[in-house]
């Protein structure tokens, strides 16, 4: 059985092999202003793909215009129902939407949506071939629903997981994603044997970071805080394009 | 603290050359500046002080015409000159700046965001002068004598009054280039009836700036502008006037460094 891996290209997009396929998760490859990766995005072209799984539509996530230029647009899409249309309009073909708890089947792997809780609608991901599985987290915030995954869907060998706690200042300062604290808690939840923060680099720029987000821009804090809170499993923080295996 | 001249092909005008000094550290975050009508030395204090404070880089070019400089004659719109200083940008290849501009400088900043170019990630404009506002009319500066300019630029203009008719004859001579640039970029009205319109489909974060006491645009006028720009937020400068990097420099640094700490609701009665 090949290795299950994962190289994080920039942000949450990364490339996660399991099972033998490929599949590319939250898709981001160019900049706009006041949005800004703040870590290179480490690929010149993309391998081929047997799957891509997108969030939820805000830019940073699903970069549509950008990935249109993948060579082959039919490659099987499973996305947030709110992304559907988006992904069909620039010229994708085969987009499946999967609620939480649905899943669909590529080439012996099981994508199964979970569920999710941000600014949007969103939902997150759990890869499975054989005992191995990933959970792809998004930007999501902690939910409590998401302790529902170990039961329901297994044991998650590798958790990718947002970290900065995102915060919108001019919406009373909402905060959309999990924080490291809470990253560290969702990890002694699901016990998994490697776990890799992601969205925390992310800049909305000079000003917007002092008028718009703000955010925690230090991956340590999560392996501190998982030391603490799930100490029996290994965090990795992973530069873009480092490829780790588990 | 440099000056380097840069060649610029800017689409539809040609080849520009741009004069541009640099203050501090290269590795610093980079900032551009933008003076307004009264020239490249109205931001010259400040763009020094900023930059030794707190080590950032900032670029203040000379907009073509001011300051006895060459202005092409196909160069003559704020829609031009902003298409130079996106230019200017890809030139020095800069991402993440922030660009302040004062005056006829923030309309040209206002002009910049609307490129959307992905170097440029966050606006200050201060006290700016381009857009419409029904009743508050940008003070005919083409009708003013200097005396009265004065008057209307500053909370207290004794400081910086000066005697057109005493200064040597090249000073008087870039500054009658000035007033001639000044109308040719910016008409009498100093307005683009569009802008505003346009404005409200940016997507930058902003900040406006504005001296309470400034009498060439009044604060209502700035609180239109920034209402013109989704969240964009605006703070009131005190004992200022119309040209607040000159007037009260310590403010407008504390403004724009500080102002995650800001709180916005203040300024908005």
């Amino acid at each position: 059985m090949p290795k299950t891996a994962v190289t994080r290209i920039t942000h949450s997009c990364h490339l996660i092999e399991i099972g033998g396929r490929t599949f590319l998760t939250d898709p981001w490859f160019s900049t706009r202003p006041g949005y800004y990766q703040g870590e290179p995005i480490a690929i010149a072209f993309l391998p081929k793909l047997d799957g891509v799984l997108i969030s939820h539509e805000h830019y940073d996530h699903c970069d549509l215009q950008a990935f249109a230029a993948y060579r082959d647009r039919s490659v099987p899409l499973f996305v947030a129902e709110t992304v559907a249309p988006l992904a069909r309009k620039h010229g994708f073909t085969d987009v499946t939407a999967l609620a939480p708890w649905e899943h669909a089947e590529v080439g012996g792997v099981t994508i199964t949506a979970t569920p999710a809780q941000h600014g949007v609608y969103e939902v997150t991901f759990v890869l499975r071939a054989g005992s191995d599985a990933v959970y792809f987290a998004g930007d999501t915030m902690l939910i409590p629903e998401l302790a529902d995954i170990p039961e329901r869907l297994g044991h998650i060998s590798l958790a990718l997981l947002p970290t900065n706690g995102l915060h919108i200042r001019p919406a009373n300062n909402m905060q959309v994603v999990m924080n490291a604290d809470e990253a560290a808690e969702l990890t002694a939840i699901l016990k998994p044997e490697l776990a890799v923060p992601h969205h925390y680099a992310f800049t909305k720029g000079f000003l917007g970071d002092r008028l718009i987000t703000h955010s925690d821009k230090n991956p340590l804090h999560f392996q501190d805080a998982s030391r603490d809170l799930a100490p029996e499993t290994s965090v990795r923080i992973v530069d873009p394009g480092t490829r780790v295996e588990l | 603290m440099t000056t380097t001249t840069y060649a610029v092909d800017v689409t539809e005008i040609g080849p520009v050359e741009v004069s541009v000094t640099e203050y501090g550290p290269g590795s610093g975050q980079p900032f551009l500046l933008l003076h307004g009508g009264a020239g490249p030395q109205s931001v010259t204090g400040f763009a020094e002080k900023f930059a030794a404070l707190h080590q950032v880089r900032v670029l203040a070019p000379t907009h073509p015409g001011f300051a006895g400089t060459a202005r092409p004659g196909a160069l003559d719109s704020v829609g031009g000159l902003a298409a130079l200083y996106q230019g200017l940008l890809d030139t020095l290849d800069l991402t993440d700046v922030t660009v302040i501009g004062n005056s006829i400088g923030g309309w040209i900043t206002a002009e910049i965001a609307l490129l959307a170019s992905p170097r440029v990630s966050g606006i200050v404009l201060i006290d700016a002068v381009g857009i419409e506002v029904p009743g508050h009319p940008v003070a005919d500066f083409f009708s003013l004598t200097m005396d009265q300019v004065f008057t209307l630029s500053f909370h207290n203009p004794a400081p910086f009054r000066i005697d057109p008719s005493t200064l040597p004859p090249a000073a008087q001579a870039a500054a009658a280039g000035n007033r001639a640039a000044i109308a040719t970029y910016a008409g009498a009205a100093m307005t683009d009836p569009t802008l505003a319109e346009r404005l409200a489909a940016l997507e930058l974060p902003t900040l406006v700036l504005w001296g309470e006491s400034d009498g060439i645009v009044d604060a209502d006028y700035g609180r239109a502008y920034a209402k013109a720009i989704p969240m964009a937020q605006f703070q009131l400068l005190p004992a200022t006037g119309h040209s607040p990097q000159l007037e009260t420099p310590d403010q407008v640094i504390h403004a724009i460094w500080d102002s995650a700490d800001t709180d916005f609701s203040a300024f908005a009665r």
